[in-house]
């Protein structure tokens, strides 16, 4: 039976202190190039400041990590792409990336709702001799392609190698978890199979607090997001009052 | 012999005859058909792909993966690591899930701390001034400055075994040894005044808090170790309207910590004080406190004046503070009035407030940036790199990178992230003490030296850091106090001899003490602190002071909006 890996992202529990990010960067040989802006640099996991849009003491802020929604329905990039570079993974329902196909048309970011794809802009490059602190379960992305988040797939490679040693067929959850989960300091980030009835992450996302980012347009996002706080879930739809103030960081 | 020649053919005949228009033509025909062919798109295919595959691409390290736990050196809050090594070098570093302080968290930049080794500015050879020189030259030029006059060393995280070889060095000398704390050490400085206990052996008991009031303490934003405080906040206050933790965050502004708080209190910038002798009068005038302690000389509307806040908020605040005990107030740097409401509330050498984990530890001798006549001041690698004394004496800076601007005479490269045998003792601020060995996981990129290092080669009577570590374990093995943190909890007492107990350290595992919450927690404060300090918000960006940053920091400051550049902030 196939999985539906996706994330429940506790945005209450979020401090917007970037380990996700940097954890993200470092697993995925994410290159970090001096010449990089907030436009052109590489971040397939980027975290956004969002405010209720007071001035005063009552003022609340919070932040959202986003990244690919791994989209079930309809998934956007797939849609456009010409090469055939991006597919929906049967076996896990993650949204792959394949940058060897991929010829750097762009179709796909702009077809993205979530802009939660990157263009490489340059070659990779590192510090001389810094190429040996990378990771060697993850290939260097060259120039002139498309990346994004694909939940560590080089870690589901390591777990389904590590079953496949003790002849399972299936992996165990605990050794395929992404690094960005791994990271959170507050454990703001629960990834689990949403196929699966009985996992808590599924279960956490038929909660009352969660919420998907742009619902609305049924590409059925497999990132879910859950708050206390009306004002935050109220974001899902940009269209709300309260959305309309948020201010991005 | 027969001779082909083109005009002969041409000639021939008229209609044999091809002119440059026919040649034109042909190839502009040629051109169009070859579109129709999958040639050129094959071409233009081939070429992207070769132009995006150059040689150079950078290729990772390929050899056996293998996780070996370790600590982080970066700073003095040690938090637990799990490195991920390739080929005996470092290509991912993780959290320890199995530290009992930091329980698996880390700051941002410890992940890509492994990255650092390689930074362009790193340290590689001994400079003098601005030409390079030998470690030969740089020990010959420090025996001959230290036989010649007083000698200062600064230490930037005390308690290692490296402290012990550079105490014992500059007490051999007749030298002086001090201290550059780190904010959390300082903000307990008051309590040693008025308690007589160093600073170094009090520690927040958090964990059994359930109000904490931070006076611009970035709590959530990598104050003391990043993982401890913010696990528990997660756990007993993240998302809930009336938590089991109530953080309530005191800030000019609305920083990271006082965005997520409880409650925000805005004030003035630089009005902390101000606000803690108002909210110490307000505790006083609503019979909140006992009547015998320390009553502030300022008005409550004096204290308004300054904080920017209505008196009647500040006699909610007060009711807030006591609502829900223990209660404990944290300052982000040395603020006596801050310190003092502890004093008032009764939260010394209580649980849930301030407590002393040790009685083993000696007071430290703060560095000053101003030094006195000296003839020589050796500044260990852990001193933040901003820490520039000023003095005429000569400079011996060790450093693993060069932050530039340094006035340092001599810039000796020191071991840089995981390079070196270290031992980590209590973080600051913790309310257990703690101990751990992070052994050297990877090879030195050039030829480096700790300051321990250089001053055992100048002085061989001196013991060198891993016969420290060494005695440390025998006398943490003999007091079989404690537990030791590894993939299991053991207790003490199961070890059954101190090599087993060394080899498990030097596999990662923690030793942790219990807390102590000592009945002779004496405070002679009898009169409200009238010295004032104005502090700032921070977060561990401005707190650490590394002199660089690992290049994928750049994913915060400069391909996002998520924080502001150092560089920005500084200018």
């Amino acid at each position: 039976m196939s999985a539906r890996y996706g994330m429940v992202i506790d945005v209450d529990r979020c401090t917007g202190c970037g380990s996700c990010m940097m954890a993200c960067a470092a697993e995925n040989n994410v290159p970090a190039l001096p010449q990089a802006t907030a436009r052109t640099g590489l971040t397939p996991l980027l975290v956004r400041k969002v405010s209720d849009g007071n001035h005063d003491e009552s003022r609340r802020e919070a932040f959202i990590p986003i990244m690919c929604m791994h989209c079930e329905h309809d998934t956007p990039c797939v849609k456009v792409c010409p090469q055939q570079a991006v597919e929906v993974d049967e076996a896990t329902g993650i949204v792959m990336q394949m940058p060897q196909r991929c010829l750097g048309c762009r179709y796909c970011m702009t077809a993205c709702p979530y802009h939660a794809r990157y263009f490489n802009w340059w070659d990779p490059a590192w510090p001389p001799g810094m190429q040996k602190s990378l990771n060697p379960g993850v290939a260097v992305r060259m120039r002139g392609v498309v990346e994004k988040c694909n939940l560590c797939h080089a870690r589901l490679h390591s777990a389904k190698e590590k079953a496949a040693g003790a002849g399972k067929r299936e992996i165990d959850p605990a050794d395929y978890v992404p690094a960005c989960v791994e990271a959170c300091p507050t454990n703001a980030i629960h990834f689990g199979d949403l196929a699966n009835a009985n996992d808590p992450v599924a279960k956490e996302a038929h909660s009352a607090q969660a919420f998907r980012l742009l619902a609305r347009l049924g590409t059925e996002p497999k990132l879910y997001y859950k708050s206390n706080e009306a004002w935050v879930r109220a974001l899902a739809e940009p269209n709300s009052p309260q959305a309309s103030e948020v201010q991005r960081g | 012999m027969w001779k082909w020649v083109a005009s002969d053919a041409i000639n021939e005949g008229g209609a044999m005859k091809v002119t440059r228009r026919d040649l034109l033509a042909w190839s502009a025909g040629a051109a169009a058909g070859l579109l129709a062919t999958p040639v050129p798109w094959k071409v233009l295919d081939d070429v992207s792909i070769w132009s995006q595959n150059w040689p150079w691409i950078p290729q990772p390290a390929r050899g056996p993966v293998e996780v070996k736990q370790s600590f982080c050196t970066l700073c003095p809050k040690g938090c637990g690591l799990r490195v991920r090594m390739a080929a005996g070098w470092a290509v991912g570093v993780a959290g320890s899930s199995t530290h009992p302080i930091s329980r698996g968290a880390l700051c941002p930049l410890a992940f890509a701390a492994h990255q650092l080794n390689w930074h362009p500015q790193r340290l590689r050879s001994v400079c003098h001034g601005s030409n390079r020189s030998t470690w030969a030259d740089a020990q010959a030029a420090f025996a001959h400055a230290s036989k010649e006059g007083p000698l200062v060393v600064i230490d930037g995280y005390p308690g290692r075994a490296a402290s012990s070889v550079l105490e014992s060095f500059a007490e051999k000398q007749g030298g002086s040894y001090r201290v550059f704390a780190p904010a959390e050490l300082r903000a307990l400085a008051s309590y040693e005044r008025w308690t007589g206990i160093p600073a170094a052996s009090l520690g927040y008991d958090l964990e059994n808090a359930n109000t904490v009031i931070s006076f611009g303490a970035p709590l959530l934003d990598g104050w003391g170790t990043p993982g401890r405080f913010t696990r528990l906040w997660a756990e007993r206050a993240a998302g809930m309207r009336d938590p089991q933790l109530r953080l309530i965050q005191i800030d000019s502004s609305l920083s990271r910590t006082a965005a997520r708080a409880w409650q925000w209190v805005e004030i003035r910038e630089g009005s902390e004080s101000a606000l803690a002798s108002g909210l110490a009068g307000a505790l006083h005038e609503q019979n909140l406190v006992p009547a015998h302690s320390p009553v502030p000389s300022m008005t409550l509307a004096e204290s308004a004046a300054q904080t920017g806040m209505s008196v009647e908020r500040i006699r909610e605040l007060a009711r807030l503070v006591v609502a829900k005990t223990p209660a404990l107030v944290i300052a982000r740097d040395d603020d006596p009035a801050v310190a003092a409401l502890n004093v008032l509330l009764g939260s010394l050498g209580k649980r849930g407030g301030i407590v002393r984990h040790s009685e083993q530890v000696k007071p430290y001798v703060a560095a000053e940036s101003v030094i006195g006549s000296a003839r020589a001041v050796l500044i260990d690698a852990s001193v933040p790199w901003d820490f520039v004394p000023q003095t005429n004496a000569e400079i011996f800076r060790f450093a693993a990178w060069d932050g530039g601007g340094t006035k340092a005479d001599w810039l000796l490269p020191a071991p840089g992230f995981l390079e070196d045998l270290t031992d980590l003792p209590t973080a600051p601020g913790c309310s257990a003490l703690t101990y751990g060995v992070a052994p050297a996981l990877v090879k030195a990129t050039s030829e480096v030296q700790s300051a321990a290092q250089f001053l055992c080669s100048l002085d061989g009577s001196l013991p060198t850091t891993a016969k420290i570590i060494d005695s440390r374990c025998q006398d943490l093995f003999r007091r079989r106090e404690g537990s030791v943190y590894a993939q299991e909890i053991f207790e003490m007492a199961k070890f059954t001899s101190v090599q087993t107990f060394k080899e498990q350290l030097l596999k990662g595992a923690v030793w942790a003490g219990e807390p102590t919450a000592s009945p002779e927690f004496h405070c002679s404060l009898k009169e409200w602190p009238t010295r004032t300090r104005a502090v700032a918000a921070e977060s561990w960006a401005t707190e650490w002071r590394a002199p660089v940053m690992p290049p994928l920091a750049s994913k915060l400051y400069q391909e996002s909006g998520l924080r502001e550049s150092p560089s920005r902030r500084n200018a």
